[in-house]
């Protein structure tokens, strides 16, 4: 229809230049064109008193409009268009091959309808237009001659590597453009923005076809699982999966985490009704140490086309040894000792600890030897740096000297550690706290004054935060989680700080008479560290006023000193751009060197050792960043799927900095699984950023003409009149007939 | 009155005869001693909210007990006081300067954490005490026991602290346990005597030669139960600006209860 009214194709106008070819001065057409609506208005006036004012009006702008419009044609109005030049040009047509495209719709595979439509005369139509390049892509890029040669088994779709390899490949050719077939289902998260930049560059014109449902009729999709990388033997982890599905709204499913054969965990979830994404946890135990292939998925359900998406893969290593807190205690009290009672359950952590027992007096205990802490607390940044968190009770501020202090801020600040501040009579405000220098990295603004303190039994509650923390995880069931904590008993103190920093979250408040609330487990991310607040000493009431079994305070303790201590950051840091590389063999590694004193380590060897499936060794080296100081990197090429280890050492001379390990892992096959959907918004955007269009796999028969209008390659500037183009007749037909309607319909023609 | 119990009331009488009436100018010298002393020390701010309170067990006495009225109550206030004074002015230890007393069946028993019973050699519990006092040490409190003496006190001692703990073993506590070194080092296991030392010139009561630390333990090497055995460091407590009582027991005996607290407050 746009066609028959306008002459052109919609692409001319898009890509086209408007222009007049009278030659005569644009002036004197906008000066004609008033001075015709003055006259035409002087006429109407003149000669219409039989008509009311506002239908005089109507008629002198249907007249005027006319007369512009002719004014208009006068000037010969006229469309500049670049269009390729006959069998000069190459089309380059690209067929997504992989194993998305082999989904059956209705009798035909999505690949089926592909090459139907190109055997059916859209090769043949391009063919005797342009010189066409057929390539089937999916995880490579690779030129076939004809339709019948495509087959949609690859493993995994790479929409932006073909597209660049299309553009190698052609790069001494006049490429007019490029047509792509696909469901959009790219799995490399879109396409480079640089190589985008040089398409435009070019302006070469991508078209986009696309092929197959844009919903999957029945499907439940896991889309990610969020867990940590890394965790202490026997931690409460928690997972958040990422569900997506499609008509199975309302029905129960079943979601575990398994490792091999083994459940570690299951639960029935709901699936949301509608198609946002939902998310739940699921709550596992870290087990023993070494490394873990953990499978999270969910049942397939009754009616499930596709099941191969309802799995995700993580790899979990759970690291053996103790990490080490440092407590250090202005006073005997119960609370010290029931946290050290916590402390000493956890295989995990090594509570060791300080306590000022009388003025000049202080009792270690779980130390290493008779040197530890013997001169009392440290003031090297080597000894305290030692430890992975620190405990600091109810003791005066200024017990620390400003060294000391400083030491404490930059333990968090560079080394990375935690810092947690018990509620004391000592603690805060009114151990002089406001005025420290760790004021600073405290998550809350200590209020000014005394007699914050106060020795009378609150109750507590969980925040929404709190609700989501792992920290406060009584029971993996959050309404059993909520319910414990209704049923602790009050704390036997608590303190007022004051109000929470930007950035600080509080997971319990308590409840003080008057409903007032104020922030009781409060924290917040300093530098490379974390500061917490515990505003009281009293949860050992949790521990006597509840039964012996009940594991509420031990549960709870464990898990605030294991956050403290599952992230701190060693001498060595070892990262990974992705854990789990799906059809992709390269893996950028990045370690991070540090010295003791946790300063950045420059001109240190890092060699790591790599150990695939295979079991055989082999030897990794390290080069240093050239933009971060202490930073080195490597790349590796994990030829074949598995998990495969990496161990990292770093040294400077003689001496070792440290040791660092991870895993990742290396899947093929999988992700084709995934959105298997078509990717409408993505083909379309491509096409849009290019210059070129979205077509329906229907209407793919018009393609040919179209890409003709293009920019690239060898083209020629057409000058295509536009006076007459039946909608300019339409238009004067239907000025003049609507005039001489109204003039019947109003009694004055 | 059974018939042992007589025989032992008979016995006590005739030594009583025979040997109290040349002693009866000293015992009146030692009585005129006693009332000089101030028993109940002072108390500033006796209802301060503190993190330590000496919590005094108020059992009831058992049905062989020796003493008329309460045995639990015996030496307190003036020992609580005067052993809270030295607490607070030796240790960091927040504490009240006013004794507390707390019966094994009250609830309020689990907002201490640390309490002491004396003249256990008397007491009486029956099972839901037991239990009571059980699951209170399960939790992690603490108990001291002290003032008893020689094997009849002993077998009545045991008889109750069964009803707590039926199967656990009672042990002597080594030197090398940190109960003795938590604050204090106490090398040497010395025995402690009552006042009755003025008396007597023993430092021993009955057949309680030997003094004896002992204890219970959890399943964890933790020690529960701190058992004062042939010796009295409530008495050492109570006489302690008593011209009389010699100062070194007093001394000591405030070591031994402090490196109790300060254990129960750290283990």
């Amino acid at each position: 229809m746009f066609e028959f009214l306008f002459k052109y194709p919609r692409t001319v106008f898009q890509k086209g230049e408007f222009l007049f070819l009278s030659g005569w001065p644009l002036w004197l057409l906008a000066a004609l064109i008033a001075a015709a609506a003055a006259a035409l208005a002087w006429h109407v006036r003149a000669h219409g008193q039989r008509l009311a004012r506002a239908r005089r009006g109507v008629i002198w702008a249907l007249e005027s409009a006319l007369m512009a419009l002719l004014l208009v044609l006068l000037w010969h109005p006229a469309i500049r268009v670049a269009t390729l030049r006959p069998q000069q040009n190459v089309i380059a047509v690209l067929v997504d091959t992989s194993r998305s495209m082999a989904l059956k719709e209705s009798t035909q595979s999505r690949l089926d309808k592909v090459q139907a439509a190109l055997s059916g005369g859209l090769l043949r139509d391009l063919g005797g237009r342009f010189q066409v390049r057929l390539y089937d892509f999916s995880s490579g890029l690779e030129r076939v001659e004809n339709p019948t040669q495509l087959a949609a088994n690859g493993n995994a779709t790479r929409l932006g590597e073909a597209l660049a390899g299309v553009l190698r490949e052609t790069s001494s050719l006049p490429l007019g453009g490029v047509v792509v077939f696909s469901d959009g289902a790219d799995n490399t998260n879109g396409i480079d923005r640089n190589l985008m930049a040089e398409i435009r560059q070019k302006r070469i014109p991508i078209h986009t076809v696309g092929v197959g449902r844009t919903e999957i009729p029945y499907d439940a999709e896991m889309t990610d699982v969020t867990v940590s990388s890394r965790a202490l033997p026997g931690s409460r982890l928690i997972a958040r999966v990422s569900i997506r599905q499609h008509g199975l709204s309302g029905q129960k499913a079943r979601l575990s985490v398994r490792e091999g054969s083994n459940i570690l965990a299951a639960r029935d979830i709901t699936l949301n009704s509608g198609q946002t994404l939902q998310t739940e946890e699921i709550l596992f135990n870290s087990g023993e140490p070494g490394a873990r292939k953990l499978t999270f998925a969910i049942d397939p359900l009754p009616g499930e086309e596709i099941t191969g998406n309802n799995y995700l893969t993580r790899v979990l290593q759970v690291v053996p040894g103790k990490r080490r807190i440092l407590y250090i205690e202005g006073e005997p009290r119960w609370e010290f000792k029931f946290i050290r009672r916590a402390a000493e359950d956890d295989q995990s952590i090594q509570l060791v600890t300080l306590l000022r027992t009388s003025a000049n007096r202080f009792y270690r205990q779980n130390v290493d030897d008779d040197k530890m802490l013997a001169d009392g607390f440290p003031t090297a940044a080597a000894e305290l740096f030692g430890y992975q968190a620190l405990i600091i009770g109810t003791i005066e501020a200024n017990f620390f000297t400003p060294a000391q202090q400083d030491l404490i801020k930059e333990f968090v600040n560079r080394r990375g550690g935690s810092v947690l501040f018990l509620g004391g009579r000592h603690s805060f405000s009114d151990g002089g706290w406001a005025t420290s220098l760790l004021a600073e990295i405290l998550p809350v603004r200590i209020t000014p004054g005394g007699n914050t303190f106060h020795r009378r039994p609150v109750k507590v509650e969980l925040t929404q935060q709190g609700r989501e923390s792992l920290i406060c995880r009584l029971d993996e069931d959050p309404e059993k989680n909520e319910a414990r904590w209704n049923k602790l008993p009050d704390l036997a103190d608590y303190q007022t700080t004051g109000e929470l920093k930007p950035g600080a979250v509080s997971l319990i408040d308590a409840q003080l008479p008057g409903s007032k609330t104020i922030p009781m487990l409060v924290m917040q991310n300093y530098g490379r560290g974390r500061v917490l607040v515990f505003a009281t000493g009293g949860s050992w009431r949790w521990r006597m006023r509840l039964e012996h079994t009940d594991t509420s305070h031990v549960t709870f303790w464990q898990q605030l000193l294991r956050s403290m201590v599952s992230n701190t950051p060693g001498p060595v840091m070892l990262t990974s751009d992705r854990v789990i590389y799906s059809d992709e063999d390269r893996v950028h590694l990045r370690a991070e060197a540090r010295t003791q004193t946790y300063e950045p380590a420059d001109n240190a060897t890092v060699v790591a050792t790599v150990t695939g499936e295979d079991g055989k060794p082999s030897t990794l080296e390290f080069h240093p960043s050239p933009d971060q100081e202490g930073v080195y990197e490597a790349d590796l090429a994990a030829e074949k799927p598995g998990s495969y280890r990496v161990e990292v050492t770093a040294h400077r001379e003689s001496e070792i900095l440290g040791r660092e390990s991870l895993v990742f892992h290396r899947e093929d096959g999988v992700a084709e699984n995934f959105h298997p959907e078509q990717n409408r918004e993505l083909l379309q955007k491509i096409a849009q950023q290019t210059g070129g269009k979205y077509w329906d796999l229907n209407e793919v028969g018009k393609l040919p003409s179209e890409i003709t209008y293009s920019e690239a390659g060898i083209t020629t500037r057409e000058t295509r009149d536009l006076w007459d183009m039946p909608a300019v007749f339409f238009l004067a037909l239907g000025l003049l007939a609507a005039e001489w309607l109204l003039r019947r319909k109003w009694g004055a023609v | 009155m059974n018939l042992r119990l007589y025989r032992r009331w008979l016995g006590a009488s005739c030594a009583l005869l025979l040997f109290g009436a040349p002693a009866l100018p000293q015992w009146r010298q030692w009585r005129q001693m006693m009332a000089e002393h101030d028993e109940n020390p002072p108390t500033p701010n006796p209802d301060e909210e503190t993190e330590f309170y000496f919590a005094r067990l108020a059992y009831r006495n058992g049905p062989g007990a020796r003493r008329w009225g309460q045995a639990w109550m015996t030496d307190s206030p003036a020992a609580d006081r005067y052993f809270l004074q030295g607490v607070r002015r030796l240790t960091n230890i927040h504490a009240r300067s006013r004794e507390q007393y707390i019966p094994p069946l009250d609830n309020a028993l689990f907002d201490y954490p640390w309490i002491y019973a004396v003249e256990v050699g008397q007491w009486g519990l029956n099972e839901a005490e037991g239990a009571r006092l059980r699951e209170y040490l399960m939790r992690g409190g603490f108990l001291v026991v002290d003032d008893f003496h020689g094997t009849y006190e002993w077998a009545h001692f045991v008889e109750g602290i069964k009803k707590v703990f039926p199967d656990r073993p009672i042990v002597e506590i080594e030197l090398s346990d940190p109960v003795f070194h938590v604050l204090y080092d106490l090398d040497q296991k010395v025995q402690i005597p009552g006042i009755q030392y003025l008396r007597s010139g023993r430092t021993f009561e009955r057949d309680g030669v030997e003094p004896h630390w002992r204890g219970i333990y959890d399943d964890k090497g933790r020690l529960m139960v701190v058992i004062n055995f042939d010796m009295d460091l409530g008495d050492a407590w109570e006489w302690a600006d008593f011209p009389g009582y010699p100062e070194q027991w007093t001394a000591l005996a405030y070591r031994f209860g402090i490196n109790y607290i300060t254990y129960a407050m750290t283990h």
